[in-house]
């Protein structure tokens, strides 16, 4: 074992790491945006684009992701697109997981009985103090544990850009093989190094559920 | 574009190989991961619970570049086969291993106690009372996970086995058709994806309603 490698390419391997996390942080907030959305549509949208919307959930549903990120890779060129490779892994990763994102939102609201809304609205709430005061309060402890789980399940994905050039932690880590041939050694470092980032997100999860419903009787 | 069939359907046959490998892999080691952590010695216990986090917190290409470069320290080198069957059916096992928890937990403890009093062994216990129910109820999450491992196959590809996303590739550097190509590629996933996953819903809703009865 050589573990030498590891502090000779340290430098590199933070700055990767950095961006795993800067891509994961981004396509979080638009996989969040874009399951909103999705499940806006499927509880508003009209016949029509409830259909549309299905049918994307199911073919991403039965898709691997490493093959969307390929499609959007090699297709989108073909059609005059040409995004930076970050830009690809941002959508692919967005696209594949709105669709769960959404579910995840539509189960914790759609629990809540219409009467709700309309209580609010008869003690004057606004809408957004509805959302704010009233239903964000019961949604917030029923979706964080799934969330967490599809944040875990993203910051892992995005090790897989790697394979078409985006330049994160797993891209630096190959890179870092390519010169010290130890692959081993590198490979075990980044292991530990995502497990601890998987262990941060599941404690600070653990802290803010235990906030979120320390209002309840024990 | 035609001659490009057979290479894809092969792919696709090492797609439906290596995923029943992993999921053999899968629910074997699962069903260890599981005994391990329902034991009353912290240290088994602990073991199964580091493997649990382990798998779940490191990206499974990491996993498998891991097993891949470990395999040719037990003179099991040049293997990108086994490798992947190795690293995806035992990444999957910690999610079996979770699902059969789940589940064997919802049995009433006086069954086994019940049993005991019989004259049954733990072991006979488990095959005839605990595993016949257990192993019922599990099945919509386990076809679920079923589904996860087929998802999680295009990985080989990455170590150069040509289940059908690296056949894919290979087509497309011959023939620099990638829309086509990617197409049949989707498709192929879609076929499998498709009819696992309305068994798995089906057998949800069934299993459901048998509960509410």
């Amino acid at each position: 074992m050589d573990w030498s490698a590891i502090l000779d390419n340290a430098p590199d391997l933070g700055a990767g790491l950095l961006i795993t996390l800067r891509l994961s942080l981004v396509s979080a907030c638009t996989a969040l945006a874009l399951g909103a959305l999705l499940a806006w549509a499927l509880q508003k949208g009209s016949p029509w684009l409830r259909a549309t919307v299905r049918a994307y959930i199911d073919f991403v549903l039965g898709l691997p992701i490493l093959v969307l990120i390929y499609l959007l890779f090699f297709i989108l060129p073909e059609y005059g697109v040409t995004l930076s490779s970050p830009a690809v892994g941002v959508t692919a990763l967005t696209l594949y997981y709105g669709p769960y994102m959404g579910e995840v939102l539509r189960a914790a609201f759609g629990g809540m009985a219409r009467g709700q809304y309309e209580a609010s609205a008869a003690l004057g709430l606004s809408p957004l103090e509805t959302l704010r005061h009233v239903l964000l309060r019961q949604a917030l402890p029923v979706a964080l544990p799934p969330s967490v789980g599809l944040l875990i399940g993203l910051v892992k994905d995005t090790a897989l850009l790697s394979v078409v050039g985006v330049e994160e932690f797993m891209y630096a880590a190959k890179q870092a093989i390519s010169t010290s041939y130890a692959p081993l050694e590198i490979y075990l470092v980044v292991a530990i190094a995502y497990w601890l980032i998987t262990l941060l997100l599941d404690t600070a999860a653990g802290a803010l559920e235990r906030r979120l419903i320390r209002h309840r009787a024990a | 574009m035609l001659n490009a069939l057979p290479d894809l359907g092969r792919g696709l046959w090492v797609t439906l190989e290596l995923t029943v490998l992993a999921a053999v892999t899968s629910f074997v080691m699962g069903h260890v991961i599981w005994w391990l952590r329902g034991r009353s010695l912290p240290l088994w216990r602990g073991i199964g619970h580091l493997y649990v986090s382990l798998m779940r917190g490191v990206p499974s290409i990491v996993q498998l570049f891991i097993v891949f470069f470990s395999l040719p320290l037990i003179g099991l080198g040049g293997k990108p086969l086994l490798a992947a069957v190795l690293a995806i059916g035992l990444n999957s096992a910690a999610y079996v291993a979770e699902i059969l928890r789940a589940n064997y937990r919802t049995l009433p403890h006086g069954q086994t106690e019940a049993s005991h009093a019989l004259g049954l062994s733990d072991f006979q216990v488990w095959w005839y009372v605990s595993a016949p129910q257990a192993l019922r109820s599990s099945l919509p999450a386990l076809v679920n996970e079923f589904t996860l491992v087929v998802k999680t196959t295009p990985l080989a590809s990455v170590v150069a086995v040509t289940e059908l996303t690296y056949a894919g590739q290979l087509v497309i550097a011959r023939t620099y058709q990638a829309t086509p190509v990617l197409a049949l590629v989707v498709a192929g996933y879609l076929l499998i994806c498709w009819p696992t996953l309305k068994v798995a819903r089906r057998l949800e809703t069934r299993f459901n309603r048998a509960r509410s009865h």
